[in-house]
């Protein structure tokens, strides 16, 4: 008990599994659905992928807001963060794209529900390929 | 190009119950009865709660800054 016995108890192992599953998080995030993907749950990564997509490209042909902080709203820290969940996307449209969205749009609130929602989405796509990564789901 | 409400609150729906549905269950079949629990339920909560609130009077339409 005391010396850990087997190899996968190393230091050294841990350190690779724990940097495995870290690296697994990273391109979760950042592309959706690419955790599942490599966690050889590929069928449902692409799934994932094309769910969090549409629910991107409808809000942002909606003219949605895509949340940033402002500086007399502190309420907006936690939906930048949640729209930020969405990975790649949301640095694209926002830094490449320089979409903001636009408020005298009919779908403004709409588009804004989607892509906060793809956000959040792919947060919880975060942590399933955590768990999965982690062995404690199936 | 023209936008329905329903159209878009019933895409928002199904969006929503497809993900949860892949997301938590394994089983073809309970992933279609969750599906359409939460597809109905999110549709169907909708439809009711803005038929309850049809007798209040709308109000001024929001300003557009």
């Amino acid at each position: 008990m005391a010396d850990g016995g087997s190899a996968a108890g190393t230091p050294a192992s841990d350190e690779t599994v724990l940097s495995k599953v870290f690296g697994t998080l990273v391109v979760a995030w950042l592309l959706p659905g690419a955790g599942h993907f490599l966690l050889a749950r590929r069928g449902r990564g692409v799934f994932f992928f094309l769910l969090v997509m549409c629910a991107v490209l409808t809000g942002f042909l909606l003219n949605g807001n895509l949340y940033r902080v402002l500086a007399d709203q502190p309420l907006t820290i936690l939906a930048t963060l949640g729209s930020m969940g969405m990975g790649a996307p949301y640095f694209f449209l926002r830094f490449y794209l320089g979409y903001q969205g636009d408020l005298t749009s009919v779908g403004y609130e709409y588009g804004t529900a989607f892509l906060l929602t793809a956000g959040l989405m792919n947060l919880l796509l975060v942590m399933d390929a955590w768990d999965i990564a982690r062995g404690r789901k199936d | 190009m023209p936008i329905s409400h329903f159209f878009l609150m019933s895409l928002y729906a199904l969006i929503v119950s497809l993900f949860f549905a892949i997301l938590w269950r394994r089983n073809r079949r309970d992933q279609v009865r969750l599906l359409l629990q939460m597809f109905l339920g999110l549709v169907g909560g909708a439809l009711l709660l803005a038929w309850l609130m049809f007798p209040f009077p709308s109000g001024p339409p929001a300003p557009i800054p």
